[in-house]
């Protein structure tokens, strides 16, 4: 059932918005913004998935089905695919600047409270 | 040169600032400045081809290039396509100019740092440059969200780089909640609008597009628009970018406020007027209220402000508000107006803040209440300043009368009176900000006089006065602009269908609308006139009043938590799409 997909991305998605709209700790800020990440991705597969497709490998079909078959007949989407596999590359890069800069801010403040580093205001 | 061959060009302005910036840290350990050097000439590359592009394509041509040469079959595209149109090509070249003096000044003005901080600082300068020419050349939307992407990992690393101020930190982390925030929603309605329409391609999707406009496809819209909107930094989503321009060194905030926020503006023109063709969405309405919105709480916070790069920072949410609203009157004139006001706003907006760095940098003041007299001091930079200020407040014969004129032509041929009367009082309130700006910090008296002040190097005197004169260049020349290069450009976005076959068969002609500038019409005169008579005794009064109770409930809601930023642009997403598919 490819709509409990749907509701997993939904539910991961309200998680990640939540902890990001609630919680102050930095690190938790970064954590729920990576879970809002995942849910995209899941949301993405599962667009690309169709009604009892297979993968989208034409290279050495399954028993019985030529690659011309394949091509033809009914495999999953693989430029959605390929955009999560894009996305997964970015998100890392973001994640790892993310975290160099919540290490620094713990130097620096000497805290993670969101609340404690807001000296621009206004 | 024949057309393919200059369209197999197009690639080369973003592959030339990317090597650039690949090389950057390596070069830097050669010689120090080496760095920032090779970026130089790696951006007159860039210009120089996107100029070998300009007489071809400024008239009126779409000139399309297909990556790898995988052109489209039967009018479905595989391969990622990249398209001189004038729109694109006119702000590439912005960009890789603006770039370029923005690069020289900073050699000027940071070339004393390590080896280690002006590698990196090239390496980041190049990319993000890189992303904005690929955003303004690319025909694809999924190249928009990778270059989208390019474009925040750059300004991430540019916005925490001065590290001996703490706050570039708080700043940095701001700016990287709120994109990430937008990115998803970029990634996402692409997926979506893909999913719906099996094209990433603006010209098919338009074809698509053209056919029938469902609901996905509109959820699609104010996904993108919400997600573009961040990096414009409209309100609800300009969360970051105050911020993120007060921690900034000088170059790296004209940067930001000249060219990158244009990034989500020309993204936002492309799809509302070439992907979706206008037909069909509310989106022209959605960009004039977000427009109105935010030209009128960015001019008012502007005003509220007491840090000089802070206050320029709320007027630039002021002025892409503006730039919203000439798109959303969706007239030629309007149109053309706006683009005439992009580009104006690259160079003065450019210019006001390397001068506002020029003097943080040398007297180590950021409060306005704490400077006063620099004018004598500083007599370069203030001239400079009050060119800039003037151009914002659209005096004659300084370019921003233009673009500005333009825009109200267009409001007031389209009916819409009512923006039109909001975008004069925002406009006020622009001047009133700036003028008090300049008054303090360049005039009155000042009890004790400052220490020895550095004077400004060669580079630094030459990139001011080369944005200056282009200021004065543009306003004193509008009809050659207007017609060789502003109406090519809108015509671009109002002929959606041209557009899209220039980019799937190769090659197409627009039909380029002809648009009279009437320089002494004396409605637009008296309006500079009277708006700037207003404007100073506004400015005069508020600096002898207390703060207005709905002035501080304004500032009192930018609280300075990126939980509050987040909810805001959350909200404002969800209103957008609301907007979008419910009315």
């Amino acid at each position: 059932m490819i709509l409990v997909n749907y509701l997993a991305a939904a539910a991961l998605l309200c998680t990640g918005l939540y902890v990001l709209l609630t919680r102050r700790n930095l690190i938790k800020i970064v954590m729920g913004l990576s879970l809002m990440e995942a849910s995209t991705y899941l949301f993405m597969v599962s667009l690309a998935y169709r009604a009892a497709s297979t993968a989208p490998v034409l290279l050495g079909p399954p028993a019985g089905r030529t690659a011309r078959q394949l091509a033809h007949g009914n495999v999953a989407d693989p430029v959605l695919q390929n955009f999560c596999l894009t996305a997964i590359v970015i998100g890392v890069a973001v994640t790892a600047v993310f975290l160099s800069v919540a290490v620094r801010i713990a130097q620096h403040y000497r805290t993670l409270d969101a609340d404690r580093v807001r000296a621009m205001r206004g | 040169m024949t057309g393919p061959a200059l369209a197999s060009l197009l690639p080369l302005p973003v592959a030339l600032p990317l090597a650039g910036a690949v090389a950057a840290p390596l070069l830097a350990r050669l010689h120090r400045r080496l760095a920032v050097v090779a970026g130089l000439v790696a951006l007159a590359g860039s210009t120089v081809v996107l100029l070998l592009q300009a007489p071809s394509v400024f008239p009126g041509l779409v000139r399309a290039h297909y990556l790898g040469l995988w052109t489209p079959v039967h009018g479905q595209v595989l391969g990622i396509a990249f398209a001189a149109d004038p729109f694109g090509l006119l702000f590439a070249l912005t960009s890789a100019v603006v770039g370029a003096v923005l690069l020289l000044y900073t050699l000027s003005e940071l070339g004393g740092l390590g080896a280690r901080e002006l590698g990196g600082y090239a390496c980041l300068f190049q990319l993000l440059l890189a992303a904005l020419i690929g955003a303004a050349l690319t025909a694809d939307l999924f190249d928009l969200f990778v270059w989208f992407e390019v474009a925040a990992l750059a300004s991430y690393g540019l916005t925490a780089f001065f590290l001996e101020r703490p706050i570039a930190l708080e700043a940095g982390f701001k700016i990287l909640a709120l994109t990430t925030l937008a990115s998803f929603a970029v990634f996402i309605g692409a997926g979506l609008l893909y999913a719906a329409n099996g094209a990433l391609n603006y010209a098919q999707l338009h074809n698509a597009l053209a056919r029938h406009v469902t609901t996905p496809d509109l959820i699609a819209l104010g996904l993108l628009v919400a997600g573009f909107a961040t990096k414009a930094g409209l309100v609800p989503f300009h969360g970051w970018l105050a911020d993120a321009h007060t921690a900034a060194p000088g170059p790296v905030s004209a940067l930001f406020s000249g060219l990158m926020v244009n990034f989500g503006i020309i993204a936002i023109g492309r799809l509302v007027f070439q992907v979706f063709g206008v037909a069909g969405t509310h989106a022209l309405g959605l960009l004039l209220t977000v427009g109105v919105i935010s030209a009128l709480l960015g001019a008012v916070l502007a005003l509220a402000q007491d840090d000089l790069k802070r206050l320029l920072a709320y007027d630039t949410i002021s002025q892409m508000g503006i730039l919203a609203i000439g798109l959303g009157s969706g007239t030629a004139p309007g149109v053309a107006g706006a683009v005439y006001h992009l580009v104006n706003h690259a160079l003065f907006k450019s210019l006001l803040f390397l001068c506002a760095g020029a003097i943080v940098h040398r007297t180590g003041l950021t409060k306005l209440s704490e400077m006063r007299g620099l004018a004598r001091r500083m007599p370069v930079v203030a001239v400079a300043f009050v060119i800039g200020a003037a151009s914002i407040a659209g005096i004659p014969p300084l370019n921003g009368y233009v673009s500005l004129s333009l825009i109200h032509t267009g409001l007031l041929g389209g009916h819409q009176y009512l923006p039109y009367a909001l975008m004069l009082l925002a406009q006020v309130i622009t001047i009133a900000a700036l003028g008090k700006a300049a008054w303090l910090a360049f005039f009155g008296h000042r009890e004790r006089d400052y220490r020895s002040l550095e004077p400004l190097r060669p580079g630094m005197v030459a990139g001011l006065a080369s944005l200056a004169g282009c200021c004065v260049a543009f306003g004193v020349l509008p009809q050659f602009f207007l017609d060789r290069v502003m109406a090519p450009a809108a015509a671009s976005l109002l002929h959606p269908a041209r557009y899209a076959g220039g980019v799937l068969s190769g090659t197409a002609h627009l039909p380029v609308p002809h648009l009279l500038f009437d320089y002494v019409s004396p409605a637009e005169l008296a309006g500079v006139a009277a708006s700037a008579v207003i404007a100073a005794v506004a400015a005069w009064g508020y600096l002898r009043i207390r703060e207005p109770a709905p002035v501080r409930a304004l500032r009192a809601v930018h609280t300075g938590s990126v939980n509050d930023y987040a909810a805001y642009a959350a909200t404002g997403l969800l209103a957008v799409i609301a907007a979008l598919t419910l009315i």
